[in-house]
């Protein structure tokens, strides 16, 4: 059977579709998932006061904040993408948010420069985060949604379950295995006002899909912001990026986005697509994925 | 005068602003034991006190425990609280949030291991088992705070001096419900622990509805009013969720107090429309405790204090509320009343801060163990109301403690 869960986390729907046999396990299972969700909600989000983020954020600059494990690594990851990708993927962008609309009211040290992840220090050994000056802020929105279905993920696959779709606005998915007598999850890309331009089929794989237009603050600005220029990104419109995890996967769409392209740096386990009008480059590990929507049936759960 | 002045002038009797913990100068170490989903959220308001580090985690189940100990810094795991006691040594106090009907031999074992103790409530299963923690409680020379959050909540506390002011006057009632829609099942990555995960569901050890969730909303009611009810009514029913379960996932109760006073609470799995609140009826005002957020709702009669002119009000639907903000003394005089709705921390983060400000500075406990003892006695006789049909007498001397 099938069942469908669903709950509001990082301001977006999260749903999960469940393939399995015993509803009573499937309900479990998923409310377990949507609950991890919940949990790196309150953890993360930096429009919550009294996350953990919040707390980072508020406190970093005037001391090295100890951190778990779990935060610790999230934030390590992102160092990696950000190194990776030359700064077009910066969890530091919080100041910048705040700039151009996307967050609450602008700061005074907004305007400064140095703001950048090249200003967070993660001490390894003592497991803190500082700040080494006074305009950075962690917004973790480019990875978060990524994150939190590999948790979600992580807790599916835990109980046994072998086949799952697992998604956050549409924009991130984690798929497990593939549902009854069909060879993946298939996933529509773009589609919001005709119908879909290319497909994904996808099996035990982390998808994230980027568009600076996902989402505009009142003046109109795109929320993806490229931290080289300090302005949002208009290198493309649309990209893709495909790999184990979903946190990997979100942050690399974001950095694509802001690149316009596929860097030689971008690990290559981790598949790709770019738009740019209705062109797309599509990595060569990402072709067996990846259709354009003349190319195969489209069919969806 | 300025609105803001005027709204401090007004609000110079309220409490002063939401304490801001801050143990770097007595740090604290403590212990969790039990790493389910309670287990985890003590974890996490854990994480954002200054000065304390949680050096030891324990649970049964292997993934929860590998997984609790990613949400430290390096804590040391224990598969049992025997063996984590074992080294009282790597802590100064321990949270229990383990299953409900083993709490008593894990506080009595945390007890003699001289260490410092914060633990859920219920307290127990049984009135012998939580007896039994409160007496050992008693005769420990430590901290024992029973998890009943609201005892610690600045906007209950807030509100608790309007209620026991003139502003609600003479109580009339009382409505409370908890609603949410999930199933209370857990899975399990062992098929060997499906029963142990599902104690809830478990009409041999479970309190069901009444106990789990009930207990801390009737506490809410006693420690406004200091009555606890003389007898108990109770219905149960499967609504949804009817994968063979016997614990009832929807629940009606009627607890009924020696002035004629009456409780209605309700409680269930199927909807969550409303969520969790206490509602306070009384001949001027009722009062309404959502976790974060109090209103009062002043009759059209009742005399209007200069302050309220100023207030910040919420509309819902015909009724207007006077938001209780916590602090609003502080905010006001910076002028952030505003952002002042709302508690930016859930009720737990409070209560283990004051269990904390107890260990470290010898502050009164929140809620005492005998204070958790008798919601605890009451949160059974309702389970148990619930489980009959049949009304439930709660005497005087049920409520004693040894």
């Amino acid at each position: 059977m099938i069942l469908r869960l669903a709950a509001e986390a990082m301001g977006t729907r999260f749903e999960l579709v469940l393939s399995g046999e015993g509803q009573p396990l499937l309900r479990s299972a998923g409310e377990a998932a949507l609950e991890a969700v919940r949990e790196e909600h309150r953890r993360l989000s930096v429009f919550e006061p009294g996350s953990l983020l919040s707390r980072v954020n508020a406190e970093a600059a005037s001391r090295a904040v100890p951190v778990d494990q779990d935060l610790f690594d999230l934030l390590t990851l992102c160092r990696g993408v950000w190194e990776s990708s030359g700064g077009a993927f910066d969890p530091a962008v919080g100041a910048l948010m705040r700039r151009w609309g996307h967050r609450d009211q602008p700061h005074a040290s907004d305007l400064g420069a140095g703001g950048g992840f090249e200003s967070v220090v993660l001490d390894d050994r003592a497991m803190t985060v500082r700040f080494a000056h006074p305009s950075v802020a962690l917004d973790l929105g480019a990875v978060a949604k990524g994150y939190a279905l590999d948790r979600a993920a992580e807790i599916v696959r835990g109980v046994g379950l072998r086949a799952a779709l697992l998604h956050g606005g549409t924009s991130s998915i984690v798929a497990i295995g593939a549902p009854p007598e069909c060879d993946g999850w298939r996933v529509g890309l773009g589609g919001h006002a005709g119908p879909a331009a290319a497909q994904l089929v996808l099996r035990d794989v982390a998808v994230s899909v980027s568009a600076p237009s996902g989402r505009v603050s009142a003046s109109g600005a795109g929320h993806i912001m490229d931290p080289r220029t300090g302005a949002p990104a208009s290198e493309a419109d649309e990209a893709v990026a495909i790999g184990r995890s979903g946190a990997l996967a979100d942050a690399w769409s974001t950095a694509l986005v802001v690149l316009g392209r596929r860097p030689d740096t971008m690990p290559p386990e981790l598949g790709s697509a770019v738009r740019t009008g209705s062109a797309w480059v599509v990595s060569s590990s990402m072709r067996s994925t990846f259709f354009r929507a003349a190319a195969r049936p489209q069919s969806g759960v | 005068m300025g609105q803001a002045a005027a709204a401090a002038m007004g609000m110079t009797l309220l409490p002063s602003a939401v304490a801001a913990f801050d143990f770097s100068r007595a740090p604290a170490r403590i212990g969790v034991i039990g790493l389910g989903r309670q287990g985890r959220d003590i974890l996490g308001e854990l994480a954002k006190f200054e000065g304390v580090e949680v050096t030891a985690v324990c649970d049964v189940d292997a993934k929860r425990l590998e997984a609790g100990v990613r949400r430290t810094r390096a804590a040391e795991g224990f598969a049992s609280h025997q063996a984590m006691l074992a080294k009282a040594s790597l802590f100064d106090a321990v949270c229990i949030a383990t299953p409900t009907h083993v709490h008593r031999q894990v506080a009595e074992d945390a007890i003699a291991a001289g260490t410092h103790v914060y633990c859920e409530a219920p307290l127990a299963h049984t009135v012998e088992d939580a007896a039994a923690i409160a007496l050992a409680a008693r005769g420990s020379g430590k901290v024992f705070q029973a998890g009943l959050d609201a005892r610690s909540n600045p906007v209950y506390t807030l509100a608790r001096s309007f209620f026991r002011s003139d502003a609600v006057r003479d109580l009339v009632g009382v409505h409370a419900q908890h609603h949410r829609k999930t199933s209370w099942r857990f899975p399990a990555s062992d098929p060997s622990r499906e029963a142990e995960m599902n104690w809830r569901l478990d009409p041999a050890v479970s309190l069901g509805l009444a106990g789990e969730w009930g207990t801390h909303q009737f506490d809410t009611v006693h420690w406004f009013t200091g009555r606890y009810p003389k007898s108990v009514r109770g219905v149960g029913s499967i609504r949804l969720h009817d994968d063979g379960r016997e614990v009832a996932d929807t629940i009606a109760c009627q607890l009924v107090y020696e002035n004629g006073a009456v409780m209605m609470y309700d409680a269930t799995l199927a909807n969550s429309y409303g969520g969790r609140f206490e509602t306070l009826f009384g001949t001027n005002a009722a009062i309404k405790l959502a976790e974060t957020h109090a209103w009062m709702f002043k009759e059209a009669d009742a005399p209007t204090q200069g302050w309220e002119v100023y207030a910040n009000r919420q509309q819902f639907h015909n009724d207007e509320g006077i938001t209780l903000i916590a602090g609003a003394t502080k905010l006001a005089n910076q002028g952030k009343l505003r952002e002042g709705v709302g508690l930016p921390n859930p009720p737990l983060y409070y209560a283990l801060g004051d269990f904390l400000k107890s260990v470290t500075e010898g502050a009164d406990v929140a809620c005492s163990a005998e204070e958790g003892y008798r919601s605890t006695v009451v949160g059974i006789r309702a389970a148990e109301a619930v489980a009959s049909g049949e009304e439930v007498q709660i005497a005087e001397s049920d409520l004693r403690v040894g």
